[in-house]
């Protein structure tokens, strides 16, 4: 359940580590995996890794920035169609651009599968595992 | 009324007259109603039969108005002595009929059921999806029980994150549930919900999988045979 003020882990390079949510993009209700939402970066990773993924990908995002991401990993119970269910014990995101394209260049931890119902195959490809 | 084929031949003006007959008449016809076009009910004397018996509702298949005068038998009307005393309450009929059809040996049914070789909470357990993908293991927290709907609860941590899922265990996509290691001592909780704090953590359970999937493979003789042996427990 992401929604207005929820407070997100970045898991990818773009630079952001901590970013909270300020709208979820075309629908009414709260964010699920997959789901697409505004958000505004609030701490950024550390510096050693901040300059590499900065020199590494030159799509640096600072404190203070209003980007878009897709949920990738809810605390909240997702349903699947045959019944069975997951949760994950974080709130989690990946940075993206207004075409839908990830800002960063890889993303370390586990998405939900969610993301390939909902046409996020980039997402799903650069993940190391999903569940 | 046989207004029509007469009105044809004659001047516009009779219709006035017609017309006036049929304001006349109309009284007399709402009190003949019955005959409308209800074919297959005969007429059956209304009074006698009870209220009960009148569905007016929309059909959700032609999304036509049930008539109303259609009788539905009932046990009373048949004739029958009684209703029928002995009323057995349908849901575990139908959870039992489910599980016979969902689950025709019986493995999924023993595997969880309350006996000594049963899976418990605390054990360590592998869901292999039919569809493919990385088997699931983790820590079963617990166990919902609720016939057909029955479920398990695993928790893993798959890199640095917690991952809980809900399999229902009757469900066909679940291919196979293997018990990969048992709990040391039995666990005096029936759900191990304290295992998501911090301190209780038991962290990821790759290991174990690991561990038993090599020793798996050194109990078999040949890699036919292994297969043959993960099958058979698959049902």
């Amino acid at each position: 359940m992401i929604q207005l003020k929820t407070m997100l882990n970045c898991i990818d390079n773009s630079g952001a580590a901590i970013v909270e949510c300020a709208m979820v993009v075309g629908q009414k209700r709260h964010a699920s995996i997959g789901d697409r939402i505004v958000v505004v970066v609030q701490k950024q990773r550390g510096a050693q890794a901040e300059g590499m993924s900065a020199s590494g990908t030159g799509a640096k995002v600072k404190r203070g920035d209003i980007r878009h991401a897709v949920v990738v990993r809810t605390r909240q119970k997702v349903t699947r169609r045959d019944g069975s269910c997951i949760k994950f014990d974080d709130n989690a995101c990946v940075l993206i651009n207004k075409a839908g394209d990830p800002i960063g260049s890889r993303i370390n931890g586990v998405v939900g599968q969610e993301l390939r119902k909902k046409k996020w195959s980039r997402i799903l490809s650069m993940a190391p595992m999903q569940a | 009324m046989n207004v029509a084929a007469p009105l044809a031949r004659r001047p516009l003006g009779c219709l006035k007259a017609s017309l006036r007959q049929v304001r006349q008449q109309r009284g007399f016809f709402r009190q003949m109603a019955s005959a409308v076009s209800t074919t297959t009910a005969a007429p059956s004397t209304p009074a006698a039969e009870p209220a009960l018996d009148f569905y007016k509702q929309i059909d959700r298949k032609t999304k036509k108005l049930r008539t109303a005068f259609a009788v539905y038998p009932t046990a009373l009307a048949a004739g029958s002595p009684a209703v029928p005393t002995a009323t057995t309450d349908p849901v575990p009929a139908l959870h039992k009929a489910q599980i016979a059809k969902l689950d025709p040996t019986g493995v999924r049914t023993a595997m969880f059921a309350k006996t000594r070789d049963a899976a418990k909470v605390g054990d360590v357990l592998m869901v292999t999806h039919r569809r493919g993908g990385e088997p699931f293991a983790g820590v079963l927290l617990s166990i919902r029980r609720a016939g057909i709907d029955s479920a398990i609860l695993l928790r893993n941590t798959l890199g640095k994150v917690g991952v809980e899922m809900w399999y229902k265990i009757y469900n066909r996509n679940v291919a196979g549930i293997e018990i990969v290691k048992r709990r040391k001592k039995r666990a005096r909780r029936a759900r191990l919900t304290y295992m998501r704090q911090p301190k209780h953590d038991m962290g990821s359970v790759e290991e174990l999988v690991f561990a038993w999937k090599k020793s798996r493979q050194v109990f078999s003789t040949s890699k036919g045979g292994a297969k043959k042996a993960a099958a058979a427990k698959r049902k």
